[in-house]
């Protein structure tokens, strides 16, 4: 089953405006729904909302009316689709329940990414972050049974395990060892230049909804813990967006964006369990063919160059969100110390990570390990979803309270 | 372990009655989920629940909330509103026999509104209450509540079987009123 996105035709442009009731959109269940298609939705807002921002940069640094024009069409289409997708997500349900779905995309997501990266140094990035997104997952669902009264795995329904990563007070590092080297444009596979596109879009996403809604809360240690994390997201945006090519040309980059997102409504209409929803990602597809048909023809122009010169023949196997408990449990296992120096990966705390871990800490426990110290208190025990046996990592296994 | 014996851990009031959301939201998943006597059983707790849970917000929050917070009037008659509608739906939702196809869509609808009306306590008035009152009134008011679902006869930790018999004894509305007196009693001999 093969699809190529250059070969079909979506809807004209001018069809594409919705009205009130069309961009009226019915939430999925807060507490029937399939967790993966709220991954799904969170996953596309962030490719949504990627997309536009980039089309706004671009505008800003184009001389051009005509191509602006066509990019404030264009986007002005992508913000809606981003309001019909972003409002899938219920208003019951509360932002840390949304935070707590935000860090099972960054999990299962990186992780299927990881496990399908050709490219080692990528491959290398993807895995190195998704042991700190895993880490957050447990920091959260501690704080959301202290302030909620519930358990997170009524959120992730044990498709995510919730256990300990790598330790969230070691996610601070040196800004400048947060920038990786980047692919080559010209060697890299089409598949590659996909995944670094994806990854940062929904990081950059989770970046933006921590900064916003931490200070919603109004319990110390919760306010406390998005601004860690939050900070923690920067670090990451950083990470993935370095891995990016920054010698693409605009328009290449433009052509990018509309083949990603191409790729992944194909790849959630082929996965979604829900036929509703999967109604959805159909109709953005056909409506991302023309934008990408529309992106093609300006590389044509300005670029002077093919676009099939740059992307793959076909589109790549669907994006899938599915378990990663044994990948996820085989990393920590073995990647649990590294840090990062330079645009490389060690193992020892070097000179530059000390510093910056004295510079931000001051001696005293960051809100990490704090809130997890207090579920303690309340709880006598720390929170886990652990389906799969014992950590991997015997000092991150759990202790009896009075241990510690 | 079935999540209303976990052990009690909370602190205040507001802490107590944002548990008790869960329990109900979790109640809910309950029914929808089962058929013939175990959705029964689960609806039994369910109106048990809710009815030790309004009648305590509308004798210990809303008066506190009508006090002390900006618009509190309009905001506790919009709750009570909402408050009467599910009462009223619940009372039906007893008639009806719980596997047909009518009592799903009712209590479908029945479900969304309690979550709504749930999630706008939350937003609209238990987040202000902790910066009017004290923690130590607050912990308090939790004892009172507390003491007062001990005394009401549908109190939720009462044996299955009682409970199930009390729930069929009375109805929903005559439940709602003994939970009423229950609570009453509670402030007065505070």
């Amino acid at each position: 089953m093969t699809f190529n996105p250059l070969e079909h035709r979506g809807i004209p442009l001018d069809r594409q405006v919705r009205n009130w009731s069309e961009l009226d959109v019915e939430p999925v269940d807060a507490d029937h729904s399939d967790p993966y298609t709220k991954c799904r939705i969170i996953a596309m807002n962030g490719i949504e909302i990627e997309a536009l921002m980039f089309s706004h940069h671009f505008a800003r640094t184009c001389p051009s009316m005509d191509v602006k024009r066509q990019l404030a069409e264009v986007r002005y289409i992508e913000q809606q689709q981003q309001k019909a997708v972003n409002w899938l997500l219920p208003g019951v349900s509360s932002a840390l329940e949304t935070t707590i779905s935000y860090e099972q995309v960054a999990v299962d997501l990186t992780a299927w990414v990881a496990r399908m990266e050709p490219d080692p140094y990528l491959k290398q990035a993807y895995e190195f972050g998704v042991l700190e997104d895993f880490d957050h997952l447990y920091r959260y669902s501690n704080l959301y049974e202290m302030i909620q009264h519930r358990k997170a795995e009524r959120l992730v329904d044990e498709l995510t395990e919730i256990i300990p990563g790598r330790p969230t007070k070691y996610h601070h590092r040196n800004p400048a060892d947060n920038v990786r080297e980047p692919y080559d444009r010209d060697t890299a596979e089409p598949i590659s230049k996909l995944h670094a596109l994806t990854i940062m879009a929904t990081e950059q996403q989770t970046m933006n909804f921590y900064m916003n809604v931490g200070p919603e809360y109004m319990e110390p240690i919760a306010r406390q813990l998005y601004q860690e994390i939050g900070l923690v997201e920067e670090e990451h945006v950083t990470h993935y967006e370095s891995l990016v090519d920054p010698g693409e040309t605009w328009w290449e980059r433009l052509v990018n964006h509309e083949y990603n997102e191409c790729y992944l409504y194909y790849s959630f209409m082929q996965t979604e369990s829900d036929r509703r929803i999967k109604a959805i990602w159909e109709l953005h597809l056909d409506m991302e063919l023309e934008h990408l048909r529309l992106a093609c023809e300006l590389m044509r122009e300005h670029d002077g160059r093919e676009p099939e010169e740059v992307l793959a023949p076909e589109l790549p196997e669907p994006v899938t969100f599915e378990p990663n408990k044994d990948y996820i449990r085989e990393l920590l296992d073995t990647q649990i110390d590294l840090t990062t120096l330079g645009a490389g990966y060690v193992r020892e705390a070097h000179e530059r990570f000390e510093r910056m871990q004295e510079n931000i800490h001051g001696g005293e426990a960051p809100p990490s390990e704090r809130v997890v110290d207090m579920h303690r208190e309340q709880f006598g025990t720390d929170y886990r979803l652990s389906t799969e046996g014992e950590h991997p990592v015997e000092r991150l296994r759990r202790q009896p309270a009075g241990q510690r | 372990m079935p999540v209303e014996d976990r052990p009690q851990h909370v602190e205040d009031v507001i802490e107590l009655l944002l548990g008790q959301h869960m329990l109900i939201r979790e109640l809910f998943v309950e029914v929808q989920s089962s058929t013939g006597e175990a959705r029964s059983e689960a609806f039994a707790r369910l109106v048990r629940l809710l009815a030790v849970h309004e009648t305590a917000e509308e004798e210990v929050v809303h008066p506190l909330a009508r006090r002390h917070i900006d618009g509190g009037e309009q905001v506790v008659e919009d709750r009570l509103r909402e408050e009467r509608e599910a009462k009223e739906v619940l009372a039906r939702l007893e008639g009806m026999d719980h596997d047909s196809a009518e009592f799903e869509s009712t209590f479908a609808k029945l479900r969304q509104s309690v979550l709504e009306h749930a999630h706008h306590e939350e937003v609209y008035e238990f987040r202000y209450l902790r910066g009017h009152y004290d923690a130590e009134r607050l912990r308090k008011l939790a004892t009172q509540v507390r003491a007062a679902e001990k005394a009401a006869p549908t109190h939720p930790h009462a044996g299955l079987e009682s409970a199930t018999g009390n729930l069929a004894a009375g109805p929903v509305v005559a439940m709602y009123d003994k939970a009423k007196d229950a609570m009453r009693g509670m402030s007065r001999s505070d």
